[in-house]
């Protein structure tokens, strides 16, 4: 797995330094970002020229606000900016512009749904739609929109990552307030889908993927009561899970949690015989960096 | 001085004005967007299971609308959404393996499956789940994440949003012949989801999210008429009525078997045909009503139903309680 990987990164890595979400396709922040990491963990000079060229392919493009568009083509900041953020404070090289970059993200918050919602919460949340607390803010998928979980637990991880140089009054109140986001979206029994753990009454479920990322996100409060009934949650959802994406990140849950992942990664291997991951080159890079100690680009 | 002449002269032309301006605006797309017709053709063919060979059905009705499609790229959009162990909530893969073999065999270029799912990021997780994967397997057919794929910005054809512009994958753009392939299910916010509402999943997660939240803020009627009205390329539609689903759709609902394939190429009619077999009234529809004026036609009068009779396969959909106002036809 760990070799098929590297070979699948390197051969997949475009002309211009980055990554697209597969072979060929235009290069993108999310798919060089998660590159960058894997290719980190492989520790010999082999792929140096691969991650100087993936480097210089995230540092040429940031904004001049400090935020990462998605790709070329798209000039506005995006979602992607929290883990170009992450991959720039991992490998420690580019120091001043992740912290732009986290500084662009403290400036951004969920849309707020409207002070009716916030009155309705409190005198009769049954009429609301959604069960959740609209004052809390977390992180968009694009200005404009509303909060969700994968956006936040992004942005957490990569803030909590950059804590020591990003400590003020802002960052802790947005750390705190997207922690108590991401616990008042959790699914009923633990675990978290996009972000409405009911809606119109009815209790949905939460995704495997989603929950692992959310967990990460937490997991510097792993003894809690919600982090531990999730993480159960969590084994429970893998029962028939033939995925790459969200085996890996599990394994890399599983591993920051301090539990035994070698059955897993057994497992993924298994699961790339069947579908090759679809070629995707970010579950490519994920699974070689749930294949090694690559949970550490997410300790906090 | 301004003399009487000139003064008679800037008076009219400041009263015309206005009636200029207000018939330039009076429809909120451009004139590119009108696609309506006299008359649509749907076809309603019947399928009692998905166990049953449906390439048959699927070619029978390609035929009847005579689609060419010989050294063509046919891209088809099912409506993959979830984890479905029940066979309730995405476009089953037994159609969609029929559609593949049917296209193929009227000498298509090449058939593909091109989804971009609106909570899931998951695709590896909701192909190999729903059997997808295995089925495209078989079919050596290629899928396209379309929330990944390369894309153009387009202007929106119509204004029903302020959204101006919208981002399109590539993959549909150069396609040939895009085929809607949703489920006939209930939906909890626009009263139904059919082919029309199926292009929500053409816009790319990528950019817009998971969910596309962008497209509900902006409201989701209005967003399926600009998505729709602004979609270039020849459109047919083939819809999984099967089993469909009633009550809570599109993800909470129940289980309601119709046994049939519908089939149109134009999509508003098709939606109005499908409506109407779930014995919900197509005008009580937002997004319907206001697609009648431009998209396509929605009223009975100008829709000739081929195959079989619709009353035979119409079905009491169950809906919640806040859409009982669209329950105006009787089963």
């Amino acid at each position: 797995m760990i070799e098929t990987a590297i070979t699948f990164l390197l051969k997949a890595q475009n002309p211009d330094g980055g990554w697209g979400a597969h072979q060929g396709k235009r290069s993108n922040t999310e798919a060089t970002a998660f590159a960058l990491l894997a290719l980190r963990t492989v520790g010999d000079r082999s792929v140096g020229a691969s991650i100087d060229r993936a480097l210089d392919w995230l540092t040429e493009r940031q904004n001049m606000d400090g935020s990462w568009p998605l790709t070329d083509q798209l000039k506005p900041g995006s979602w992607t900016t929290a883990l170009v953020v992450l991959s720039l404070a991992h490998v420690g090289r580019h120091e001043q512009q992740a912290l732009r970059g986290a500084n662009w993200l403290l400036s951004q918050e969920g849309r707020d749904p409207g002070w009716l919602n916030s009155l309705l919460y409190r005198w009769a949340p049954h009429r609301l739609a959604t069960r959740l607390n609209p004052d809390l803010k977390g992180w968009p998928w694009t200005p404009n929109a509303f909060s969700w979980v994968e956006p936040t637990a992004y942005a957490l991880t990569a803030l909590k990552k950059l804590r020591p140089h990003v400590q003020s009054a802002l960052a802790e109140d947005r750390i705190r307030q997207g922690e108590l986001l991401l616990y008042d979206r959790m699914c009923k029994g633990g675990g978290w889908n996009y972000g409405n753990s009911v809606v119109l009454g009815e209790e949905l479920p939460p995704y495997p993927d989603t929950t692992a990322i959310a967990l990460i996100a937490l997991h510097d409060h792993q003894t809690a009561e919600a982090n531990q009934l999730s993480l159960q949650a969590l084994q429970h959802m893998l029962t028939d899970v033939e995925s790459g994406l969200t085996l890996s990140w599990a394994i890399l849950c599983f591993a920051l949690y301090g539990q035994d992942v070698a059955a897993w990664q057994q497992r993924m291997a298994r699961t790339y015989d069947k579908t090759g991951f679809l070629g995707e080159t970010k579950t490519m890079a994920l699974a070689l960096l749930a294949s090694r100690d690559g949970a550490k680009t997410f300790q906090v | 001085m301004v003399d009487r002449r000139r003064f008679l002269k800037n008076s009219l032309a400041a009263s015309l004005f206005p009636l200029i301006k207000g018939c330039y605006q009076s429809t909120p797309w451009e004139r590119a967007a009108y696609r309506k017709s006299n008359h649509s053709r749907v076809a309603i063919l019947p399928a009692a299971s998905y166990d049953t060979p449906l390439k048959n059905v699927v070619l029978d009705g390609i035929k009847l609308f005579g689609l060419r499609v010989h050294g063509k790229t046919v891209v088809l959009k099912p409506n993959l959404v979830e984890y479905d162990p029940a066979g309730v909530i995405n476009t089953h893969p037994a159609v969609i393996s029929a559609a593949i073999e049917a296209f193929r065999s009227l000498g298509a270029r090449e058939v593909l499956v091109a989804e971009g799912p609106g909570h899931r990021r998951d695709t590896e997780y909701l192909l190999t789940s729903s059997g997808l994967h295995a089925m495209l397997k078989d079919h050596q057919a290629r899928y396209v994440d379309l929330s990944y794929d390369d894309v153009q910005l387009l202007q929106l054809q119509s204004r029903f949003t302020n959204l101006r512009q919208l981002y399109f994958p590539e993959t549909v753009l150069k396609a040939d012949l895009l085929v809607s392939m949703p489920k006939v299910k209930t939906h909890h916010w626009a009263g139904v989801t059919l082919s029309m509402k199926n292009m929500f999943g053409i816009v790319p997660s990528a950019i817009y999210g998971w969910p596309k939240n962008i497209l509900h803020w902006a409201g989701i009627h209005e967003s399926i008429l600009d998505i729709n009205a602004t979609l270039p390329i020849p459109q047919f539609a083939l819809v999984d009525g099967i089993v469909g689903m009633e009550g809570n759709g599109p993800i909470q609902g129940d289980a309601k078997p119709c046994g049939v394939l519908i089939f149109g190429d134009d999509f508003a009619a098709v939606d109005a045909t499908a409506a109407r077999l779930m014995t919900i009234d197509p005008m009580q529809i937002t997004y319907l009503a206001k697609a009648g004026e431009f998209l396509g036609n929605v009223t009975q009068d100008r829709i000739l139903h081929i195959g079989e009779s619709l009353e035979q396969f119409r079905q009491d959909f169950r809906v919640i309680d806040s859409l009982r106002h669209l329950k105006t036809l009787s089963a």
